[in-house]
């Protein structure tokens, strides 16, 4: 792969995302930047952190509170302690949620970070229209996920569906996809992947334009091919980026929602795609049960926040910041 | 939930659902810019009702008419779709701004009443001597609590029955249905109409359609005729599992699997009813769908729901009107709820074709002649029963419908049959639904 400086269109934006967890290094702010621009980055992150602690942190708190209450949303809640906790141990349909969110996380995640890795590596080129074709990937993500649910709604349909035309013409047995309690998950798998695919890309393609030329250089000079060049200087240098991207993948896919909600929620036809969110969508707002969605939602808060803290600590391990 | 259950076809409509929300809103705001100016006298509360563009179209003719009545009184409609319908009211009603009349669906009313959101206008009839039996029994039943409050007036019922398509019957020289259907009649005509012409296993004409993803839609009929029910008489326990409830359920899977005269639901869940594009001779399902038949451009009948083992039955749902318990113009309200119930009201509700008036005077009046079949789902009432309604009921649905739509309609983890029949699946999930019940 002949190196060539990064095209305009992107402005070698890889330095924002290689700047996460530039604290933990020297850094390469200046003795002077923090003390007398203090009041500088009070007015320039207050917005934020205030935006945060009313919208968010309240919010999250005021769950915590009516995760031990027995609320309908209207009438007064009544204290029950942890008894919403201890009821969702043994609730089916919510370890059924739960399991089913875990085997999509498991299947998404890697999945979506292999595939956006090698779509930016192709798309690590320059010639005459790349921008167009970056362009094209990143459309999913602003295009809405009701408009996306319709039509792979169109390319799932059991009988006319596009996919199904398409095996039938390779002499494939069709599929009934989402009708089907088995190909449910991984279809909705199929759509998630497709449409992250563009976030995650973009990272990984700034990461990639952040790798000095001079190092590929040096190794070819070494006489290392195509894959040790990947290997040994490529992935590498780009662990900040696959370390944001995958934390991003990870939260992201625990709240797995819309796509479920559109697509394949209870009754479309089965019930075998219940996730967690939809879970909490479903006893809160259709059950009035507020305490035990709450409740529920501090589990996948807690549960995300674990994985979250593990691969942060994993970090000093694998993840190499320039 | 029966409405959801077209949520295809309404999702096909929903650039203009949005287009008639943003100008509902729009009329809201201009609204709500304009209250200022009109005399203080003037009294203005917010109705809000489920629907696409035609019943909003429909609804709002009834308003317009109510206000060249009452010129005092301003009622600004509001329309969604099902889903946000309830997530809106939901919202509503925690931040104590829930509009001021709104719609009802009758097996949901419990869950609204009990929570003490509603305004029980028994102390409004009484005052004004209102007539509570000119309008259909079946109708009121549902919003009446067991000590005597009568939360709500009904808007207009919703019966279920059989649609035929008279070209494809024309076609198959078959005589139309009529009262005389039983279920062996169905299947058997059922069959001559499903048509493989290629031979390719997937018909390209069905002998029938109907939706498997609510009991009203069919499932609940056929409980009932052949002498099943879903609940106990004291409603505090589900007897879905007996042999006869199971029978109903099991005649509904064979029409799928043994009969082969329904697809299964994979077949038409993203593109809707079958009926309504011409693929399926036969439909059961509810009067609701009228319009959108017609609109489809198809040529079809009415008939009554196919008796079974235990006789004829068909559920009847209605749709009310419940006034917030926290309005600021609970008389203004009670004026406009028992406006909907008039016999001018009702008779522009008739126009729309997609419910059976609830007042007598209309519904024995001119309703019967306003369309063709519109005499089967009068007459239907006769023979009609409620669908259940209690607290809970959309919890225990989830549950039930659940079970039933993973296991016992849908194609099974073989690839070719459901995983459970009727009674096993029942059998399965009773315990764990009066278990709910019992919780309550």
């Amino acid at each position: 792969m002949s190196r060539t400086p990064a095209p305009a269109a992107l402005g070698r934006p890889g330095r924002i995302a290689l700047g996460l967890g530039r604290d933990r290094g020297a850094g390469g702010a200046s003795p002077r930047t923090i003390g007398s621009d203090r009041r500088w980055v009070a007015f320039f992150l207050g917005p934020t952190v205030i935006g945060l602690l009313l919208l968010s942190a309240a919010p999250i708190g005021a769950a915590f509170g009516i995760s031990l209450t027995d609320w309908d949303l209207l009438t007064a809640p009544k204290f029950v302690g942890l008894e919403n906790y201890t009821s969702l141990l043994s609730d089916h349909r919510f370890l059924m949620a739960l399991r089913n969110t875990t085997f999509y996380t498991l299947v998404s995640v890697p999945l979506g970070l292999v595939l956006s890795l090698g779509l930016a590596l192709a798309l690590d080129q320059s010639f005459r229209g790349i921008a167009w074709i970056r362009t094209a990937y990143f459309i999913p993500i602003v295009t809405s996920a009701t408009a996306i649910g319709l039509v792979w709604m169109w390319i799932y349909a059991p009988t006319g569906g596009l996919l199904n035309q398409f095996l039938v013409a390779l002499g494939i047995q069709p599929q009934r996809w989402i009708a089907d309690p088995f190909w449910a998950m991984p279809a909705i798998i199929a759509i998630s992947v497709w449409q992250g695919l563009g976030t995650s890309t973009i990272i990984f393609l700034a990461g990639l334009q952040g790798v000095p030329q001079e190092y590929y250089d040096a190794a070819s000079v070494d006489g290392a091919g195509r894959w040790r060049r990947f290997r040994n200087v490529t992935l590498p240098l780009i662990t900040p980026s696959l370390f944001f991207t995958g934390i991003l993948a990870l939260i992201s896919a625990f709240q797995i929602f819309d796509q479920v909600y559109v697509l394949a929620r209870p009754g479309k036809p089965t019930d075998a795609t219940i996730t967690v969110v939809y879970w909490i969508y479903e006893n809160g707002f259709n059950f009035f049960k507020m305490g035990y969605a709450s409740a529920a939602s501090w589990v996948l808060f807690g549960i995300v926040g674990v994985l979250t803290a593990i691969y942060f600590r994993s970090q000093r391990r694998w993840v190499h910041y320039q | 939930m029966d409405r959801s259950d077209v949520s295809a076809g309404r999702l096909r409509r929903s650039p203009r659902l949005v287009a008639a929300v943003a100008l509902g809103v729009f009329a809201l705001i201009a609204g709500a810019c304009g209250g200022a100016s009109s005399s203080p006298a003037n009294t203005t509360i917010e109705y809000s009702i489920w629907g696409d563009p035609a019943e909003l179209a429909s609804q709002q003719a009834i308003v317009d008419a109510f206000h060249a009545a009452n010129p005092d009184v301003t009622v600004k409609v509001t329309v969604s779709d099902w889903d946000s319908y309830w997530t809106k009211l939901e919202t509503g009603l925690a931040g104590g701004a829930a509009p001021d009349v709104f719609a009802m669906d009758g097996p949901l009313f419990p869950d609204y009443q009990s929570r003490d959101v509603l305004l029980d206008l028994k102390p409004y009839i009484d005052k004004d001597k209102y007539d509570l039996s000119q309008l259909a029994e079946q109708g009121v039943a549902d919003f009446t609590t067991a000590d005597g409050g009568q939360y709500g007036l009904p808007r207009d019922l919703n019966v279920v029955a059989l649609y035929y398509n008279k070209a494809m019957f024309d076609a198959a020289k078959l005589p139309y249905p009529d009262d005389t259907w039983d279920w062996a009649k169905l299947v058997e005509v059922g069959k001559k109409l499903t048509i493989d012409a290629n031979g390719d296993g997937s018909p390209e004409q069905w002998g029938l359609y109907t939706e498997t993803s609510d009991m009203e839609n069919y499932w609940l009929s056929l409980v009932w005729q052949n002498g099943g029910d879903v609940m106990a008489p004291d409603g505090k326990t589900t007897v879905v599992d007996s042999p006869q409830a199971a029978g109903g359920v099991q005649f509904l899977q064979d029409l799928i699997y043994k009969d082969k005269i329904l697809a299964d639901p994979s077949v038409f869940v993203d593109t809707g009813d079958a009926f309504e594009q011409g693929l399926a001779a036969m439909e059961v399902n509810g009067s609701w769908l009228v319009p959108t038949h017609i609109a489809a451009g198809i040529d079809f009948g009415i008939a009554p729901i196919p008796s079974g083992p235990a006789g004829r039955f068909t559920s009847v749902n209605p749709t009310g009107a419940v006034v917030y318990k926290k309005s600021k113009s609970p008389d203004a309200a009670w004026r406009f709820v028992k406006y909907l119930a008039s016999v001018e009201a009702q008779t522009k509700l008739m126009e729309l074709k997609a419910a059976l008036p609830v007042n007598k005077e209309v519904l024995n009046g001119a309703y019967a002649t306003s369309f063709d079949g519109a005499q089967v789902f009068a007459d239907s009432l006769a023979y009609a029963r409620l669908k259940p309604s209690f607290p809970g009921y959309t919890e225990f649905n989830t549950l039930l419908q659940g079970e039933l739509d993973t296991n016992v309609f849908a194609i099974g983890s073989d690839g070719k049959a459901p995983n459970k029949t009727a009674q096993q699946a029942l059998s399965d999930i009773t315990p764990k639904l009066n278990e709910f019940l019992a919780a309550r």
